[in-house]
């Protein structure tokens, strides 16, 4: 039987004396596609960064793939996350191209002190491809749109090989067409690839078109768990 | 008269200076301003001074004690920054005013003449001696290796230190470890060229050269260009005008900076901001 691609267990997170995640327990099963909805200060994106072992975490337990990560992290399963964040402030004048952005994503990979082979070099030519911008490839990364910022970023982690993809607010700073496709981007990605997808979002709309479960958080705690499509009613209760 | 100034011992070491201190500072610069740093040229060699006054105070080489203080103070602003929360130029800023106060305190209780003190923080690229020339080579030597052996590692971390690190990269060593290169470069420019050069040999040619190029690997090429570039022709008017060299070398640098922000194709795309 397959270990869940990762589970928290009464996971506490703090910044400073800010309680950011509050014994935050949540398994996510192998090849799933799970939304994490809130609103801002919620603890997702921390939870997203949790996974990732890009804070400490205070108590409570971490698993990737079964295997423990919240005191060490194993270079070879951070290697295969691949994370999409929420926004990039780069200067437009930045010195790196879309192609040198998703080439890095497979640095750790490649080692210290060595040049990327043919292979890594197919696998961003791929990644590229995949996502609709092999014309934009040798563009200063600063100036290309929000949206084609975001197809950098996911063929970023694409050209990484993930079992798991964590993406965290992907509308944000996208137009409302560009959501639309993203969507379908997203699905079409994850099955390809056989993934575990994670995507945090506020826009209740694109989590339950897009997701197979949605888990909502408030407070650094989850509070509730249903199937996607049940999201916009319950949505539609709370608020209305 | 002036031809023959050139196969002088002090003008063609000054030139070598020029050439070391070049590539050590413009590689350093090259991260110092895509990171968005410029201030920690200030800021370190502000703390390499109080370290050769310590140096001074305790009869031991000034030499060792700048590289060493210069060193503590590149070491401090990493975690300084990153355990309070704070934003990097903000750590250099708290770093800067302790080293200058340092440096003021030790200074004033230095008993006699001063002028051999502060030739620390104003040395002068005429009379740079044979060991700062190996220092510098040295320095400029292993700054390059080390720019060469990991730039995939540094283009990662320029870009972005959050996600290079998601990625599984030791980000924070990288960042830690540009920081510690940057106390080891200035400090030997500093000894051997004085402050006033370091600052621009640190910053003008890599701004210079951020203005042509949206590839790190030329930035780097084009920053040593205009690092030497500068130095040569500053060094070259200085002796034709009987003026100082190290202002000139500066004020060149500075010209070829503006004519290149005047000419950036950048400018359209408003490079020097975030969108």
């Amino acid at each position: 039987m397959k270990p869940p691609a990762c589970e928290l267990r009464e996971v506490w997170v703090a910044y400073g004396k800010t309680p950011a995640l509050r014994g935050v327990s949540l398994q996510v099963e192998q090849g799933e596609l799970l939304g994490l909805f809130g609103h801002n200060g919620a603890g997702k994106s921390t939870l997203l960064r949790t996974l990732l072992g890009l804070v400490s975490v205070q108590s409570g337990e971490v698993f990737v793939e079964g295997v423990p990560v919240h005191q060490r992290y194993p270079p070879h399963l951070r290697q295969r996350i691949g994370y999409v964040p929420q926004i990039l402030r780069v200067d437009a004048g930045a010195p790196v191209s879309a192609r040198d952005v998703v080439m890095m994503g497979q640095y750790a990979q490649i080692g210290w002190g060595r040049l990327p082979s043919w292979q890594h070099h197919e696998a961003a030519n791929r990644a590229l491809q995949a996502m609709g911008i092999a014309h934009l490839a040798d563009k200063p990364f600063g100036h290309l749109s929000g949206g084609e910022q975001q197809r950098v970023l996911l063929a970023r982690a694409l050209a990484q090989s993930p079992r798991l993809l964590l993406m965290d607010e992907p509308t944000n700073s996208v137009d409302w067409q560009f959501v639309r496709d993203l969507r379908k981007l997203i699905r079409e990605v994850h099955e390809a690839n056989a993934l575990t997808t994670i995507v945090v979002s506020h826009d209740a709309p694109f989590l339950a078109g897009l997701c197979d479960r949605v888990v909502l958080m408030e407070g650094g705690k989850t509070l509730a768990e249903m199937p996607a499509s049940a999201l916009l009613t319950w949505v539609g209760q709370e608020f209305v | 008269m002036w031809m023959s100034l050139w196969s002088e011992g002090f003008m063609q070491r000054a030139l070598l200076a020029t050439v070391l201190s070049g590539v050590a500072c413009s590689l350093i610069g090259v991260l110092i301003v895509t990171m968005r740093l410029s201030f920690i040229g200030v800021c370190i060699s502000h703390a390499a001074f109080a370290g050769a006054l310590v140096g001074l105070h305790m009869g031991i080489s000034p030499l060792i004690s700048s590289i060493a203080t210069s060193l503590l103070a590149a070491g401090v602003l990493g975690p300084l920054a990153d355990k309070g929360n704070l934003s990097p130029d903000t750590a250099i800023g708290v770093v800067f005013s302790a080293s200058i106060a340092l440096a003021f305190l030790l200074l004033a209780l230095l008993p006699g003449p001063k002028s051999e003190a502060l030739g620390w923080l104003w040395g002068n690229v005429l009379t740079v001696s044979r060991e700062n020339l190996w220092l510098l080579g040295i320095t400029a030597g292993v700054l390059t290796l080390l720019t060469l052996l990991f730039f995939k590692e540094l283009q990662a971390v320029v870009f972005h230190r959050e996600l290079a690190a998601a990625s599984g990269l030791p980000a924070t060593a990288v960042f830690y470890s540009v920081l510690m290169c940057s106390g080891v470069a200035i400090t030997a420019s500093l000894s051997a060229i004085g402050g006033l050069l370091v600052f621009s040999m640190v910053i003008n040619p890599a701004a210079t050269a951020y203005q042509f190029t949206y590839r790190l690997s030329r930035l780097f090429l084009l920053s040593v260009l205009f690092a030497v570039l500068a130095g040569w022709t500053g060094l070259a008017l200085s002796a034709l005008l009987n003026l100082p060299s190290g202002a000139m070398i500066v004020l060149v640098s500075t010209a070829m900076l503006l004519v290149a922000v005047s000419l950036s194709p950048k400018r359209r795309f408003g490079g020097g901001g975030t969108r």
